[in-house]
């Protein structure tokens, strides 16, 4: 990955800092109050690391500047610098996997610019704010040689559902490690993991567009320590119907294309085993209720009709048999088993691999798949609490993993189930 | 009397052996150079066949997105189109060949005409290709879009668009080819006006209600934004 040059503008801001053990990127749209907390709990870190926090150059509050903070620390404990930083480029564009990997290589070039031994990325609001979390992601990469800090949000039923169907259980199977949320998006980088992104082998303009879909593969692949840090429950953005096939498809392409990737990696991985947590999950209460799943079913039902032709260049016809069977169901009987959404998500992603169609048609043709997934899920959840959702996901993981050699017969002779 | 009829007649057998005489080592090349493009195109025919069989060809054009040419032709494959092409062109060079051995000034003039004419049919080639290919992407992304929008008549709309690039490209096409004109131009402008009057009324009328219920729910979407859908995907 050719690191991203660091903006002119931004040499001088850095300069005062010289250098730092850590960097870390604020992205989430913190107060200063919140701020001047997050920097008190980095200071705690033993040690006394050098710490420059980067914050998005838009936000910066006057109040809060690097000549205070370092006159308030500069006798005792860690020495922590605010630095505005123009994390978010003004050419990057306006869809979140994409501004996210941008924040990211902007994080990045901080660190290397700075000789850090590692760096977090702090994407995420809180429902509620536990400064401790973020000197939990921190302290493993400095003081336990852990390579990459992973989050594990409390669950809600309904929440993180992309992660909960395609991108936790896929990782799971693929690389052998449970990791709950493998895209994070709060994350700690040590060097050596950000060292190994950047190796000699690999295409520098793949990598370098999305790192965080290459991040936990990598340090699987490269047998990099892995851990997770349990944190609250996350605020996430509200679903925008218009656009979930852009998302599917902005999140999907980096993850599938890390997959053809690393296939020597992870075809030879057999079974999974846990990450170590750092602490206890959260659990969070759940409100029992009804969901409205018609107008997904609707979509599905919808895709199933229109869209068949699309779905046969790239689904068995076993596959396109099971879906049209199950668009005949009514909303209550309507269940989608997961043995074939995992053969569809396998499907798919090998389809991605031979290019069959345009990429990013495929990956939004997927879109009613993925709905009618979401609303038998949801059937399935409906009046379940948090056991009942732990048991769900262990279900569908498990699917994905006893489906593998599924993936593995049709990636190595596509031609022969070719449909 | 009767004598010099003879012999008007004997001049003109004799004018007319002399000059059939003279055509009959031309005629013998031609038929040589036809049977030899023949061969040739043959011969050649079987190569391109076999080379096109090895290189997956079929699949691959199905794949880049030409899967209609198996429809033109139901009974033959794109990998024998091209190789039947190919055979058809050599013949019809060595007719050329064949024909210049005959007559060299009226070869050379339709040599020159041909030629004249062949950059016209390679532009109109490569607009037909290129359409086809872009009223495909565009069909299917227009598809998948509406599809995705919840769109009822997500099919229509799509094969519109299809229509619409491809009845464009063909126009292109022939125009390229100097293929009646006038007749063109007003048979393109009646048909894509009528197609995109077709698909206007369509989406007009049928939508008719789904635009009135859209527009509801925007205006209502300010006073109910506390009800809110539980599920998060990102």
């Amino acid at each position: 990955m050719q690191v991203e040059p660091i903006p002119q503008e931004v040499q001088e801001k850095i300069e005062v800092v010289e250098s730092a053990d850590l960097v870390v990127g604020v992205l989430a749209e913190l107060n200063p109050e919140s701020l001047v907390i997050l920097c008190d709990a980095l200071r705690t870190l033993s040690g006394s690391p050098r710490i420059a926090v980067l914050r998005d150059d838009h936000a910066v509050d006057p109040a809060v500047n690097i000549a205070r903070t370092n006159s308030e620390t500069a006798e005792k404990c860690a020495a922590t610098f605010l630095v505005p930083w123009p994390l978010l480029r003004p050419d990057t564009p306006d869809t979140p996997m994409l501004s996210m990997s941008a924040a990211y290589q902007s994080v990045f070039a901080a660190s290397e610019k700075l000789g850090a031994r590692a760096c977090c990325v702090i994407a995420s609001k809180l429902e509620t704010l536990a400064p401790d979390w973020v000197r939990q992601l921190a302290q493993p990469l400095l003081e336990d040689d852990v390579d990459l800090v992973v989050p594990r949000y409390a669950r809600h039923k309904f929440e993180g559902l992309l992660n909960s169907s395609i991108i936790a259980p896929l990782m799971r199977c693929l690389y052998g490690r449970r990791i709950h949320n493998p895209l994070g998006p709060d994350l700690g980088v040590s060097r050596r993991l950000f060292e190994k992104m950047i190796g000699n082998d690999r295409n520098a303009r793949m990598v370098g567009e999305h790192p965080i879909a290459s991040l936990a593969p990598t340090a699987v692949c490269e047998n990099l320590q892995i851990c997770e840090v349990c944190v609250g429950a996350r605020i996430y953005p509200p679903t925008d119907w218009m656009n979930i096939s852009s998302l599917l498809s902005q999140i999907l392409s980096p993850i599938f294309v890390d997959m053809e990737r690393n296939a020597a990696c992870w075809q030879r991985m057999r079974s999974s085993l846990p990450v170590p947590a750092i602490c206890d999950p959260v659990r969070v209460s759940e409100d029992a209720g009804t969901v409205d799943i018609s107008r997904m079913v609707e979509s599905f039902r919808l895709g199933n009709r229109d869209l068949e032709e699309i779905w046969g260049l790239v689904l068995p016809p076993s596959t396109l048999v099971e879906l049209r069977k199950l668009s005949r169901l009514s909303l209550e009987q309507f269940r989608m088993p997961d043995e074939l959404w995992v053969r569809i998500v396998f499907d798919f992603a090998l389809a991605h691999r031979l290019r069959t169609i345009n990429r990013d048609h495929l990956l939004k043709s997927m879109t009613p798949l993925y709905l009618a997934w979401v609303a038998s899920y949801a059937h399935d959840l409906e009046t379940g609490g948090a056991t009942a959702l732990e048991q769900r996901l262990e279900r569908l993981s498990l699917a994905y993993e006893s489906g593998k050699p599924y993936l593995v017969s049709r990636w190595r002779w596509p031609d022969r189930f070719n449909p | 009397m009767w004598s010099q009829v003879k012999q008007e007649l004997a001049q003109s057998t004799a004018r007319f052996l002399t000059r059939f005489i003279g055509l009959l080592p031309g005629i013998a090349a031609l038929i040589v150079a036809l049977l030899a493009s023949i061969l040739l195109a043959w011969i050649l025919a079987t190569i391109v066949r076999r080379l096109l069989a090895s290189m997956h060809f079929d699949q691959r054009l199905a794949r880049w997105g030409f899967p209609s040419l198996a429809e033109w032709s139901p009974l033959q494959s794109p990998t024998l189109l091209v190789a039947q092409g190919i055979a058809t062109l050599v013949v019809v060079a060595g007719i050329l060949i064949g024909v210049a051995a005959v007559a060299p000034e009226w070869t050379s003039l339709l040599v020159q005409s041909v030629f004249a004419y062949v950059p016209n049919v390679v532009g109109a080639v490569l607009v037909l290709v290129f359409g086809s290919i872009v009223a495909r992407f565009l069909s299917r992304s227009v598809l998948i879009g509406a599809v995705n929008l919840n769109l009822r008549y997500a099919r229509l709309l799509s094969v519109g668009v299809r229509w619409l690039v491809v009845v464009l490209a063909v126009a292109m096409a022939l125009e390229h080819l100097r293929i009646a004109p006038g007749i063109v131009d007003l048979a393109f402008g009646i048909l894509f006006g009528g197609i995109v009057f077709a698909m206007a009324l369509a989406v007009g009328l049928g939508s008719k209600d789904l635009v009135t219920k859209s527009l509801e729910r925007d205006a209502q979407k300010g006073s109910d934004e506390h009800i809110d859908e539980p599920f998060r995907h990102v």
